[in-house]
């Protein structure tokens, strides 16, 4: 197992001011993931997983805390700057896919190539797509696409850059379980492939199973029951992993 | 990133999605608009100039009492201008022992340089010449029945024989009232050679110079800083104040309209582009997620833009250019003579007002999308973010404004349309803030789906407000175009009625009045008016003695070394006003005096003050007792000082008369002016006939406009409206779910729509017409306007009717689509 860490938090908190007052969503959250590593982050339904998630990417600034990503402090770094390490080091994978409505599948997976800045962009897309086994369907727009291949379309434009870290939040949610199912295996598939880090928000206890770890939150606490054994998943997610896999 | 690419592939995409084509549409519009409107007027403009031209016989002159110096026909010549020479001074002619005092002109060679001269000679039929040659002379038809001559005989002028070559049926400066006595048109080398224009001789000399408008203008710059003292320009325009206000008004007019043609394409790009950033958003927060810079995010959105634009703009262009020349190509009698050239000027101010109006107006909206949070990916509620000022949003205030100064070419057109539209933008969002504060609270009485509909707007306070401000801005400018501006142009012919005077007779005696009046009843004269004239000098200002040195208005000199002419009248005539004081009621101790504004001003004057004046041997001194405000371009004899008629009756005078005759009566009046040989009879149809024709010409340029906007108005209409849509979409979706009937749902946007159009409507009538009154006094000086009441209150439930029905339409679109489509999209 690689050892060298590639992501960690320390003590990160969110809070926001909301009409009733301050409110915590995050509280204290440290982590840590090792290159090649692969994290789920499960938790209720507004414990705090996309926000973690969106701090872990550099999104946005925690309260307190501090991020690292590939060896740099996030807080150190302006809106401009974690920009620019994001398009070097990160893709990502929605529960909406969020591809662009006016370019075709092909435009959309050559788009991290192009913030690159790369010359062969159009043939690498066309290389990645016809890994997701969507070759044909090259010029086609999303709204021409299933919900299931428009996130395999995603997940090549989250690939074809070759990211150090991929963030994946709840990449199934908005299919059904069968495309889930496919969608899911695709994701692993190139996720090894890639020997990409991978850090993955979900809900489904399955697909977290296929994670070398998980970390459930609670309110935006990391369960510190569930954790116990770091590095372990929950037995019962395990072996619903194991079922699946 | 390659935003040039990224900026190429997004539009073509989103081009078909709605707001880019209305963006497109403004544009093409509002370029098209300003192209047509100003190449049309700028050409209109320089054959109208072109054609009044040949009421000074040129179209520059330079009158000077010493003959110019020879620099002045170098610069001519090397411009390329043709140039002659005039000199006008009084002679008297001789035939045996008749005499007649004459107002002669000498004329160079070429004379006239634009429009004719025409003379008849004893054949008969007229014919078209230029100076008298040397030795001979032409005469008005005064001169012939005064000395009992025909044409062909010989006279004298200044000690020489002269033959008289014609007699003068038509010349360039035919018009001019007040010219004391006939002409008689002689060669400039004869006068000279005579010693008529020695020393001591009272003589006006005149270079006249024509040619292309870029070289007369440039003459006139060369020109103006090198006159002799006592010299002085003269246009066309300024040759006759009837036509230099009517070119005004008329520039005005078209001004204003192609003006409010770029606000309203204005207002659509601002509506649309706030609706395209909104769309834009949560791409630009993907776009941050993959690491894209604010920098390349911004480059990108404003190519695609610019990408959109500069096609528009050429469409915009050749349309305007093309719409122009079909109208003239259709409208031949726009352009008398020959059609001036394409001028380049106007064409390519509207192609940067075109990107001007939609930087102005688009850019706001969408550079804040630079500041889009990148987690927005994740919550798409995060736009609402702390609202701060962001100074952006004066942009389309300050291009809106920079457009109205630059465009209205004129400083109170500007004022006027620029502090109107703030207000109505301030009154609406004010009352519609106050509304939807009594909406809320007040409105749970209301039956339910109304209710839903008013709280609709209420809920969305900030877009409710833009929409309002927006539709009355919109319903103002298409008023001001649709009612104000063709009810000012009425006021305006009006002034022009058919039975203006179009002859005025001088030197009429006043033991001739009775038998003169029956003899134009029985021409079918009519509106004849008739004041009494005297002539007389200007001696002291209380009592001092006036220097022409010590009033800073140069024209002060006129009065101080020349004539000036009184009236009297137990009436204040017509298109005269009174400011201060009271007219004469016949109870006056002393002789007194009405003063006309401008002397006022000129010889700084007030109530009470003195003016001492000689009439003949006799100094009358007057006490200014009111003073009044004159209409100067009303075609009527109107006079600077009116004294009391008690002291009037007492000097020798002559009778100033002004009627309208029929057409056809030319006979009549050549009998009329042979039996009462002492008067001067001048025809300004010519004159009232440009002034009309300007009216028609700018009516007409005018309503090709209108057509340009209305269609702008309708597409901010539909950009206003098609945002609201995007918004309902949603609520309907989910209202249907909820198992609202499609009557619940019509009757929940139609009350949300008739409240938008009635308050925009309200606003807008009221605005429009506070704008129409503040352009008849201001701009066009048109006394006692009023706005016309039903049009404009008509607007108010057209306005309502219009939007509600634009709304409703938009919705029902979504109420038909099936809820899940929509829901599962959001
Ligand atoms: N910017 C924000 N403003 C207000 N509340 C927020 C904001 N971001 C997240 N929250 C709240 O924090 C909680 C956690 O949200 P989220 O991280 O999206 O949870 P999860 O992804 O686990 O469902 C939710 O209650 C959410 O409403
Ligand atoms: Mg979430």
């Amino acid at each position: 197992m690689p050892s060298e860490s590639v992501l960690s938090a320390t003590e990160v908190s969110k809070t926001v001011d909301g009409p009733d007052g301050r409110l915590t969503i995050l509280d204290g959250v440290s982590l840590d993931v090792a290159r090649g590593a692969s994290l789920a982050i499960v938790g209720a339904s507004g414990s705090g997983k996309t926000t973690l998630l969106g701090l872990l990417a550099g999104l946005d600034r925690p309260s307190t805390g501090s991020v690292t990503l590939a060896g740099q402090l996030l807080d150190t770094l302006d809106e401009e700057a974690r920009a620019r390490l994001r398009r070097r080091l990160v893709g990502f994978v929605f529960q909406s896919f969020h591809l662009l409505p006016a370019l075709n599948a092909e435009e959309n997976v050559m788009l991290p190539l192009e913030l690159e800045g790369s010359s062969d962009a159009a043939s690498r897309a066309r290389d990645a797509l016809a890994r997701v086994g969507l070759d044909a369907r090259r010029h086609h727009y999303p709204h021409q696409l299933s919900g299931g291949e428009q996130q395999r379309v995603a997940l090549a434009r989250a690939f074809v850059h070759g990211p150090e870290v991929l963030f994946a939040d709840e990449p199934t949610g908005n299919l059904d379980q069968r495309t889930g199912a496919v969608v899911s295996d695709l994701l692993f598939a190139l996720n090894r492939e890639h020997g990409t880090t991978l850090v993955l928000v979900t809900h489904d206890v399955a697909l977290a199973g296929r994670c070398e770890r998980s970390l459930r939150l609670v309110d935006g606490r990391i369960d510190r029951l569930a954790a116990e054994g770091r590095g372990q998943a929950l037995p019962a997610e395990r072996a619903a992993g194991e079922g699946r896999a | 990133m390659k935003p040039l690419t990224f900026a190429a592939r997004s539009l073509r995409r989103e081009f078909f999605h709605g707001e880019l084509a209305t963006l497109f549409a403004a544009l093409v519009l509002a370029v098209a608009a300003l192209a047509a409107v100003a190449t049309l007027a700028s050409r209109v403009e320089r054959a109208i100039v072109a054609s009044a031209a040949e009421l000074i016989g040129g179209d520059l002159g330079v009158s000077s009492s010493r003959a110019l110096p020879p620099e002045f026909t170098a610069e001519a010549e090397t411009l390329g201008l043709r140039h002659t020479e005039l000199a006008d001074f009084p002679s008297v002619v001789f035939v045996g022992d008749k005499s007649r005092l004459c107002d002669v002109r000498a004329a160079g060679r070429g004379f006239p340089l634009r429009g004719v001269l025409a003379v008849r000679d004893a054949s008969g039929p007229e014919k078209n010449v230029h100076e008298p040659e040397a030795g001979s002379v032409y005469v008005d038809h005064e001169v012939l029945v005064a000395l009992g001559v025909g044409v062909g005989a010989s006279v004298q002028v200044g000690g020489r024989e002269f033959r008289l070559a014609g007699e003068i049926v038509r010349s360039p400066d035919s018009g001019n009232v007040f010219r004391l006595a006939p002409r008689l048109v002689m060669n400039y080398a004869d006068a000279e050679s005579v010693g008529l224009m020695g020393p001591g001789s009272r003589v006006r000399h005149r270079l006249l110079v024509a040619g292309e408008t870029a070289s007369v203008d440039a003459f006139a710059a060369w020109a103006k800083p090198k006159l002799p003292a006592g010299a002085e320009i003269t246009t066309v325009e300024d040759a006759q104040q009837n036509l230099r206000t009517a070119f005004e008004r008329g520039e005005s007019f078209l001004r204003l309209a192609a003006l409010l043609a770029a606000l309203l394409s204005g207002i659509a790009v601002a509506l649309a582009a706030q609706r395209f950033a909104k769309r834009k958003t949560e791409e630009v927060a993907l776009l941050k997620c993959l690491g894209a810079s604010r920098g390349e995010i911004i480059a990108a959105l404003t190519l695609e833009i610019a990408l959109l634009a500069l096609p528009a703009c050429v469409i915009g262009l050749a349309l305007g250019l093309g719409m122009q020349e079909v109208v003239i190509a259709f409208a031949r009698d726009l352009l008398p003579g020959a059609t001036p050239p394409l001028p380049l000027g106007p064409p390519l101010a509207a192609f940067a007002i075109g990107l001007a109006v939609l930087f102005g107006f688009a850019l706001p909206p969408l550079l804040r999308l630079r500041d889009v949070e990148p987690m927005r990916v994740f919550r798409q509620d995060l736009d609402a973010r702390p609202r701060r000022f962001d100074a952006l949003y004066l942009l389309p205030f300050a291009v809106g404004g920079a457009l109205i100064a630059i465009e209205a070419g004129n400083a109170r057109l500007a004022v006027t349309l620029g502090a109107g539209f703030l207000i109505i933008a301030l009154a609406t969002w004010l009352l519609g803030f106050v509304l939807l504060r009594i909406l809320r609270s007040g409105g749970k009485r209301l039956p339910g789906a109304l209710r839903f509909g008013l709280a609709n707007l209420a809920r969305r306070r900030a877009l409710s407000l833009l929409q309002a401000g927006a539709l009355a801005l919109s319903l103002t400018a298409l008023a001001v175009l649709g009612v104000i501006a063709p009810s000012l142009l009425d006021r305006w012919r009006l002034e022009l009625a058919p039975d203006t005077p179009n002859y005025f007779m001088i030197n009429l005696q006043p033991e001739q009045r009775d038998s003169m009046q029956q003899r134009l009843a029985a021409l079918g004269a009519t509106n004849v008016g008739m004041l009494p004239l005297a002539v007389g000098k200007l001696v002291a200002i209380n009592g001092v003695a006036p220097k022409a040195d010590d009033f800073e208005d140069k024209r002060a000199a006129n009065w101080i070394n020349g004539e000036m002419r009184l009236s009297w009248s137990d009436t204040l005539p017509p298109a005269n006003k009174l400011k201060l004081g009271r007219w004469f009621d016949g109870s006056e101790t002393e002789p007194s005096l009405s003063v006309d504004t401008m002397w006022v001003d000129m010889f700084h004057l007030k109530l009470g003050d003195t003016l001492t004046l000689r009439v003949g041997e006799r100094d009358i001194t007057a006490r200014v007792a009111s003073i009044r405000g004159v209409n100067w371009d009303s075609f009527r004899v109107n006079f600077f000082l009116m004294l009391d008629p008690k002291t009037g009756e007492t000097l020798p005078h002559s009778l100033v008369t002004s009627f309208h005759a029929p057409a056809g009566v030319s006979a009549q009046l050549g009998t009329l002016s042979r039996d009462f040989p002492n008067i001067s009879l001048v025809d300004v149809n010519a004159i009232l006939d440009r002034v009309r024709d300007i009216v028609d010409r700018v009516g007409r340029a005018a309503g090709w406009v209108l057509a340009f906007s209305v269609a702008a108005g309708v597409l901010v209409l539909l950009a206003a409206l098609a945002a609201t849509a995007d918004e309902r979409r949603f609520e309907i979706a989910l209202l249907r779910t909820l198992g609202a009937h499609a009557r619940q749902l019509s009757l929940a946007v139609l009350g949300e729509f008739v409240a938008l159009g009635l308050l925009a409507g309200l606003i807008a009538a009221i605005g429009a017409a506070g704008i129409g009154i503040a352009l008849a006094q201001g701009v066009f000086k048109l006394e006692n306007y009023w706005p016309p009441a039903w049009p404009l209150l008509s607007l108010i439930a057209a306005a309502a009717a219009l939007v509600a029905f634009a709304g409703w339409a938009g919705t029902l679109r979504i109420a038909r689509t099936p809820p899940m489509a929509i829901l599962r999209k959001a």
